[in-house]
C-alpha cells in the first residue's frame, strides 16, 4: 500500500524538533540523510531532487533569472503528478513572488510592466494593480504581508527571514499531519530538514560575524598592523 | 444450489483463519520494517522494537481457534451461518491486524525518540487488539448455536 511504502525509511530518521528555532542543527547530517534516502525508489528520488532543487535558493545558481525560475516551476508542475508536491511548489513560489514584489517596492522600483515575467501564481496581476497600496491590499488574505513589509522597511532583515521561515515550517507541519510513512512524508521530512539547515547556517554566519567583531576589538590598535593581510581576511568573510 | 451453499460453508470455515493470517502477515511486516528502521538510528532497546512488531500476530491465533470451532460437517442448513460468521470474523481480524501493524509502527518511531513513553505508546495497539478479541469471542459464542449435522447428533 502506498501509505506504508516507506515505513522503514521514516522509522530510521530522527524526528525534527517541534520548534524550528530551538534546533541548533539538523537532527541528522546530510551525508547520513542521503544514505537513508537510498531506500527510495529511483523515480521518487528524482522527484525529491526536483522539488528540492526548485524550492531552495541554495540549489539555484545566482545567475538564474526570474523567467528561468518561473519556467522551471511550470515545467516541474507539469512533470509531476503528486498533489502534495504541486501544492508545496505553488505555495512556495507564490510566496516568494510576494516577497520579491515587496523587496522591489522597497528599492523604489516601479511595478513590473504588463507581460513581463517576474513572479509565479495567479496573484501577480493583483500585486501589480495594487502596487502602491500597503501590502498590495492583500492584508486580509495574507496577514503576514503587512508584517513583512514593516520589517523590510525598518531594516530588520533577520526578523523578516525568521518570520518567513517560521511560516514555511508551520506550512510543512500542517501538511505532515496526514502523512506518516508514505512518499509525501519523506518529502516533508527532507524539506523541513532543509529549513533547519538553512536556519542553522544563519547562526553560523552570525557566529562568524561575532568572531570577526571580537577579533577586531581584541586586536584593538594592532588591527591595522598588517593592513594588507587583514584586508584579504575581511574580504573572505564579507 | 446445494453445491454453492456447501462451498460457501467451507469458505466460511477457512476464512477466519485465512483473513487473520493475511492481516497478521501485513501487520507484522509493517511493524517489523519500522523496528528495523529504528534499529538503524538507535544503539539500544532493540528487543522492545521487535516485541512490539510481533503484536499483530495474535489475530492469526484467534482465526485458528474460530476455524476449529466452526469445523463440522457442512450441510445446506448450516452453510449460511458458517459462511457469515467465518467471513465477517475473518475480515475483522484482517483489518485489526493491518491497523494494529500501523499503530505499532508509529509506536516504534515514537519510542525511538522518547523511550520513556514506551508503555503509553502500547495503549492504542492494545485497544485495537481489544476489538479483535470482541469479534473473536462473539464468533465463538455464535458458533455454539450453529446446528450440527443431523448425522452427528
Amino acid at each position: 500500500m502506498k501509505q506504508d511504502q516507506y515505513v522503514m525509511l521514516m522509522a530510521s530518521l530522527p524526528p525534527h524538533a517541534p520548534d524550528l528555532f530551538a534546533a541548533k542543527q539538523p537532527p541528522i547530517s546530510r551525508i547520513k540523510l542521503n544514505q537513508r534516502l537510498t531506500m527510495l525508489e529511483p523515480e521518487h528520488r528524482e522527484k525529491l531532487d526536483l522539488i528540492e532543487n526548485l524550492v531552495h535558493w541554495d540549489r539555484l545558481a545566482i545567475a538564474t533569472s526570474d523567467d528561468q525560475i518561473i519556467q522551471r516551476g511550470k515545467q516541474t508542475l507539469n512533470a509531476i503528478n503528486n498533489d502534495l508536491m504541486k501544492k508545496i511548489i505553488s505555495w512556495r513560489l507564490e510566496k516568494r513572488s510576494m516577497v520579491a514584489a515587496l523587496r522591489r517596492k522597497q528599492l523604489d522600483l516601479s511595478a513590473p510592466e504588463p507581460g513581463q515575467k517576474w513572479g509565479f501564481g495567479e496573484r501577480c496581476e493583483t500585486l501589480v494593480q495594487h502596487w502602491e497600496e500597503p501590502a498590495f491590499g492583500l492584508q486580509r488574505q495574507f496577514p503576514w504581508l503587512e508584517e513583512a513589509e514593516r520589517l523590510m522597511n525598518t531594516g530588520k532583515h533577520l526578523d523578516l527571514e525568521r518570520m518567513l521561515l517560521h511560516q514555511v515550517w508551520v506550512f510543512y507541519d500542517r501538511l505532515s499531519s496526514h502523512h506518516f510513512f508514505d512518499f509525501e512524508a519523506v518529502i516533508i521530512y527532507v524539506l523541513r530538514w532543509d529549513v533547519i539547515d538553512r536556519w542553522s547556517r544563519y547562526d553560523d554566519e552570525k557566529a562568524a560575524a561575532r568572531l570577526q567583531s571580537m577579533s577586531d576589538s581584541g586586536l584593538g590598535e594592532f588591527k591595522t598592523l598588517f593592513p594588507e593581510t587583514l584586508g584579504e581576511e575581511q574580504t573572505a568573510y564579507g | 444450489m446445494n453445491e454453492l451453499m456447501m462451498t460457501l460453508g467451507w469458505l466460511g470455515i477457512y476464512a477466519a483463519m485465512a483473513f487473520g493470517a493475511i492481516g497478521s502477515i501485513y501487520g507484522c511486516a509493517l511493524a517489523g520494517q519500522a523496528a528495523i528502521g529504528a534499529m538503524l538510528e538507535t544503539d539500544g532497546g532493540h528487543g522492545r522494537y521487535i516485541g512490539i512488531s510481533v503484536m499483530p500476530s495474535s489475530q492469526v491465533i484467534y482465526g485458528i481457534v474460530v476455524m476449529l470451532t466452526l469445523q463440522r460437517e457442512v450441510t445446506p442448513e448450516n452453510a449460511a451461518p458458517l459462511f457469515s460468521i467465518g467471513i465477517l470474523c475473518g475480515l475483522t481480524l484482517f483489518y485489526s491486524a493491518l491497523l494494529q501493524g500501523r499503530t505499532c509502527a508509529s509506536a516504534i518511531t515514537a519510542i525511538k525518540a522518547k523511550p520513556e513513553i514506551f508503555g503509553l505508546t502500547l495503549a492504542p495497539a492494545t485497544i485495537v487488539e481489544g476489538f479483535a478479541v470482541f469479534a473473536f469471542v462473539f464468533a465463538l459464542v455464535l458458533a455454539g448455536s450453529i446446528p450440527q449435522s443431523p448425522l452427528l447428533n
